[in-house]
């Protein structure tokens, strides 16, 4: 009884591990058109990527341009939503059946799929074309590169964090601007406050909204090698002084009634952190610069009549990183897997060069952003959003440091832990000396 | 005959991939390579140090025993009151059936968005306590997990037990109002004990469907504020898919399966039928 | 049961007098513990719901400028033509077959295997060893081993196909469904099992004619259980399918989300959409059902 309950076990392993072998081997025969997932189904590259508006439509374009350009090389696409995308994603490469192009946020993401030898290495071919390299933004390659090397072809839109006002909540506080140094935020609180308009919304709830705070903080006091000591695994490079002093404003910040009530039952995912701005209940917010489409899309007139301000992050007094600083998506990135066909590898480049044409440039600028394409610039003027899209021009290419967001830069698991510390963090559940303990606990690992 | 079949179809989607977990659970997988690089003991000696662990456990157990708690005598006193053979008491079994069919995420939407300070319920009628920080505190998100649990399920089980109540033979009350039992007496005397095995059915359903319970508190709370509601599914969810690692992630699955299984032989325990099953059963 | 049940009744009535029934006033007939509770419950069920009815009705412009308990002033039909001109029919179909496909199959043969187990597992080692195996399933969580189902089904070929939905939903109905159906079959009084085998009835017409009935309450249970796990799965036809001919409704709801926002009243009229086949479903069959939630022994 016992030995044949142990010969099936053995065998049963065997099974299923012998299984994921042969799925991996199948894989670039020419026999696996019937098998699901990306890589296989003959000749056409596969690209799966994000649904939804503003950047469905953009993306599905470029591909049915390209598709109608190139009769000998074709592009089939998948689309998903967010969060169902980053779970069906990594089902897929852990099976070895990856689309041909990996649609993706770079940094610590791309690097695990170079560790596993997913992802090709894009540096040559980028040498050899540098046209299409010198075209964008030599920022968006900084998330594309792991240990020197291009894995990634830089896409669509940069993503800065910035300050969103409410110019009426403003003037209804007696407050003339928004403030230029962090002692100037911490002292206007309470006027919004007395007028019962709470100064900053948060998204609490989602976690990385807080995170854009530390991001911010530590660059603005101790400058941008702060978080990047403790990226390289400097040992207890989170209790750095300046880390120190950022963690310690941010409970400031709090425990003064900065953000809005119950913050961290606000998510981000139902928009209610820009509904609380243009519905005037919170004067200030802190966020990706794609809140604008949100903000235009659901607030009605609120920008059209002119109530949306934008500003930088404030200066902190004393602090060493430059103020022209900032943190936030460079760009999108796209790989090709290392497990697709040199059809459908061809493809992808191809594919890759043809990106960020004219008419999808004009497509990311409607949709309220400005396209990672080095003098994009001079399209803007026509957009309405002009404005709007000239801030955000400015400060990703005056940047002196262009930051990639923290749990993007990270490895998936020191991501997760950071984003857990941080919400206790803002729940005042920790201090900021226990919040750095945690994190150096993570160095090296 | 039959056997053999459920057997066949159990075993290759039940049972292998089991089989695969428990090997994965030696290895340090990151999920992304093809090949399953074998660590030996590392995972589980990483999961079984890691006070994560026990929290997680905790919180499962608070899970199970609260939503357990509060469903059960919510589900027998509304499953006794539409037993009744009144007609609004059919249309009221009709609307308590809503909730049932509407799908996990569509309920966390829904509750995400009542439960907003600013925009839900609270605010709305402007009832200070129905404006608390409800997903952003530990307790109360634990609450709001249990309650939406409850609101979601009390209906089945509702149904389960009017079901029940209405197998109990009518001839069982007549006797006792002769002896002249009270409305009270009659319900613990003779409904209660006669709705044993529903009880025992139920209580399989929500005991054990609560270990796997993942989808509602990964759209409501994603396990948080901070770790919080962070129970067994969900911790081996972010271990395994977020983080990275396969390997104790298959630990955790491993433990939940052994849970899982020492519950069951436990339910079927309490039920009293272990003893006497093999003479039972050999007819 | 029965047996027992008679007696003392039989007792009973030898010396008490009928007459003396003492009839209690109506007000105090009435469950008023149980009454609290239903209507209390019927207002926390309905609250939500009436959120999702009137909400469905809105724009997402107007989402949240309005108040979430007053239905709107001007209400729209938009959300509903949105949602019907995404494929909503195909993926509502989809959804009936892989639900019809995987929950009779898995009660069928989770009756038939409870039978089998309760009926055989003194006599048979490899029954008894079989129901400890389908114990062990009980805890299985999907996520925990969603890569290897994965696998399997690239491996039978089954890839993006509504059967590679079915398939493994089956096998992760069996477990609780055994568990369930053998503990009711067990408390069948063995008497009546005897009584059949005297009648010279096999095996296979003891467990259509005498399980199946006296089981119906567990089955009913049972069935509408695991319907609706599969009905609102997600995570299964997530990884095993793709395309969208292939999509079924849960799915279907993440296409109101965007990348950085959500059309809540589309995802809500789409949750209406989705519901009310049901509960039209359950108010015309809902007689059925409870007399099969009722019909059982005793009677």
């Amino acid at each position: 009884m016992k030995r044949r309950n142990f010969l099936s076990l053995t065998a049963g392993a065997a099974a299923a591990t012998g299984l994921a072998e042969e799925t991996a081997c199948g894989n670039s025969g020419p026999a696996d058109t019937t098998t699901g997932g990306g890589s296989g189904g003959g000749d056409a590259a596969t690209y799966w990527f994000l649904s939804g508006p503003p950047g469905e439509p953009i993306r599905q374009g470029a591909v049915d341009r390209f598709n109608k350009a190139n009769s000998g090389n074709q592009i089939k696409v998948t689309t998903f939503q967010n969060d169902t995308y980053k779970d069906k994603l990594k089902t897929a490469i852990g099976a070895g059946q990856a689309p041909s192009i990996i649609w993706g946020w770079g940094g610590g993401g791309l690097k695990s799929y170079v560790d596993a030898g997913q992802v090709d290495d894009l540096t040559d071919w980028f040498a050899q074309n540098a046209a299409v390299k010198n075209k964008l933004f030599p920022a968006s390659f900084g998330p594309a590169t792991v240990d020197g090397k291009i894995y990634a072809m830089p896409a669509e839109t940069v993503q800065p964090i910035i300050v969103l006002y409410n110019k009426e909540a403003f003037e209804k506080a007696g407050v003339a601007a928004p403030p230029q140094t962090w002692s100037e935020l911490m002292s206007i609180l309470p006027k919004f406050n007395d007028k019962g308009i709470a100064p900053f919304s948060l998204a609490g709830q989602s976690r990385w909204t807080n995170m854009m705070w530390l991001e911010m903080l530590f660059d603005r006091i101790g400058g941008p090698e702060v978080f990047n000591n403790a990226y390289d695994g400097q040992k207890d490079a989170w209790s750095n002084p300046a880390a120190l002093d950022a963690l310690g404003k941010i409970q400031e910040l709090i425990n003064a009634k900065g953000f809005v009530k119950g913050f961290s039952s606000v998510t981000a995912d139902s928009n209610a952190d820009q509904a609380l701005l243009y519905r005037g209940k919170a004067a200030m917010e802190l966020h990706g610069s794609w809140s604008y489409g949100i903000i235009k899309s659901d607030g009605g007139n609120f920008i059209k009549d002119g109530k949306l301000g934008f500003a930088s992050f404030p200066a902190v007094d004393g602090g060493k990183g430059d103020p022209t600083n900032v943190y936030g998506n460079a760009g999108q990135f796209l790989s090709i897997s290392s497990k697709a066909t040199d059809k459908q590898k061809e493809t992808a480049k191809k594919f890759f060069a043809s990106m960020l044409d004219d008419t999808e440039q004009q497509g990311w600028i409607d949709s309220g952003g400005v396209p990672i394409v080095q003098g994009s610039n001079a399209k803007l003027a026509s957009s309405p959003d002009k404005d709007f899209l000239n801030f955000i021009y400015d400060v990703s290419s005056k940047a002196k440091n262009f930051g990639q967001s923290w749990d993007q830069a990270l490895s998936p698991s020191s991501a997760e832990t950071l984003l857990q510390n941080i919400s206790k963090l803002f729940q005042l559940q920790i201090s900021p000396q226990q919040f750095a303990t945690n994190m150096n606990a993570t160095i090296g690992k | 005959m039959s056997v053999s079949y459920t057997h066949l179809a159990f075993t290759i989607f039940g049972i292998v991939p089991l089989i695969g977990v428990l090997v994965l659970s030696f290895s340090s997988w990151t999920g992304l390579t093809q090949n399953v690089p074998f660590s030996g003991l590392d995972s589980w000696k990483s999961v079984l140090t890691d006070p994560g662990l026990p929290h997680a456990l905790w919180i499962t157990f608070l899970i199970m025993a609260l939503s357990w708690l509060a469903q059960t005598p919510l589900s027998i006193l509304i499953g006794v009151f539409i037993a009744g053979h009144q007609r609004y008491r059919a249309v009221l079994a009709v609307l308590f059936f809503i909730p049932l069919l509407l799908s996990q995420a569509a309920i966390a939407i829904t509750y995400k968005m009542l439960l907003d300070p600013n925009f839900g319920l609270g605010a709305s009628l402007g009832w200070g306590f129905l404006q608390q920080d409800w997903l952003g505190e530990g307790k109360l998100a634990i609450g709001v997990i249990i309650f939406v649990v409850s609101w979601q399920w009390i209906p089945f089980h509702s149904l389960i037990y009017q079901g029940g109540v209405r197998q109990i033979p009518t001839a069982m009350y007549e006797a006792a109002e002769i002896d002249g039992a009270g409305r009270v007496r009659k319900f613990f005397s003779i409904t209660l004990p006669q709705l044993k095995y529903t009880i025992i059915t139920s209580s399989t359903l929500m005991v054990v469907g609560s270990l796997t319970f993942f989808d509602l508190i990964w759209v409501l709370t994603a396990g948080g504020p901070a770790d919080a509601t962070r129970a067994l599914a969900v911790d081996m969810y972010v271990r395994g898919f977020r983080s990275g690692l396969m390997g104790p992630a298959s630990a955790i699955a491993v433990i939940l399966v052994l849970l899982g299984l020492g519950l069951a032989l436990l339910v079927r325990r309490l039920g009293g039928r272990d003893a006497a099953e093999s003479q039972l059963e050999g007819i | 049961m029965t047996i027992v049940l008679d007696s003392r009744e039989a007792g009973k009535a030898a010396h008490a007098a009928p007459s003396s029934n003492g009839r209690r006033p109506r007000w105090m007939q009435y469950n008023w513990l149980g009454g609290l509770a239903g209507w209390l419950w019927l207002v926390i069920v309905l609250v939500p719901i009436y959120w999702i009815v009137i909400t469905s009705f809105k724009l997402q412009t107007d989402y949240f400028s309005t108040n979430p308990l007053v239905p709107p002033s001007s209400p729209t039909l938009e959300n509903y033509r949105f949602v019907l001109e995404n494929h909503f029919v195909r993926y509502f179909f989809n959804s009936v077959i892989v639900t019809l496909g995987a929950v009779v199959p898995a009660v069928v043969v989770s009756f038939m295997a409870a039978y089998a187990i309760v009926r055989g597992s003194a006599v048979s080692r490899f029954i008894r060893t079989v129901n400890a195996v389908f114990l062990m399933g009980l805890a299985i969580p999907l996520q925990a081993v969603i890569i290897p189902v994965y696998l399997l089904i690239i491996k039978l070929q089954m890839y993006d196909s509504l059967g590679a939905i079915i398939l493994p939903s089956i096998a992760f109905a069996i477990p609780l469904s055994v568990l369930v159906l053998s503990n009711f079959i067990r408390d069948i009084p063995k008497e009546l099992f005897e009584s059949m085998r005297m009648d010279g009835a096999t095996e296979w017409g003891t467990l259509w004619r005498l399980a199946l009935p006296l089981t119906r309450p567990a089955l009913v249970t049972v069935t509408i259980y695991q319907g609706l796990q599969v009905w609102n799965g997600f995570l299964l036809p997530l990884i095993l399918t793709q395309s969208p001919e292939r999509r079924v409704l849960p799915l279907a709801l993440t296409a109101f989300q965007g990348q950085y926002n959500i059309n809540i009243p589309a995802v809500l009229a789409s949750v209406m959409l989705t519901t009310l086949p049901i509960l039209v479903l359950y108010v015309v069959g809902r007689r059925q059902m409870l007399s099969g939630l009722t019909a059982g022994f005793g009677k």
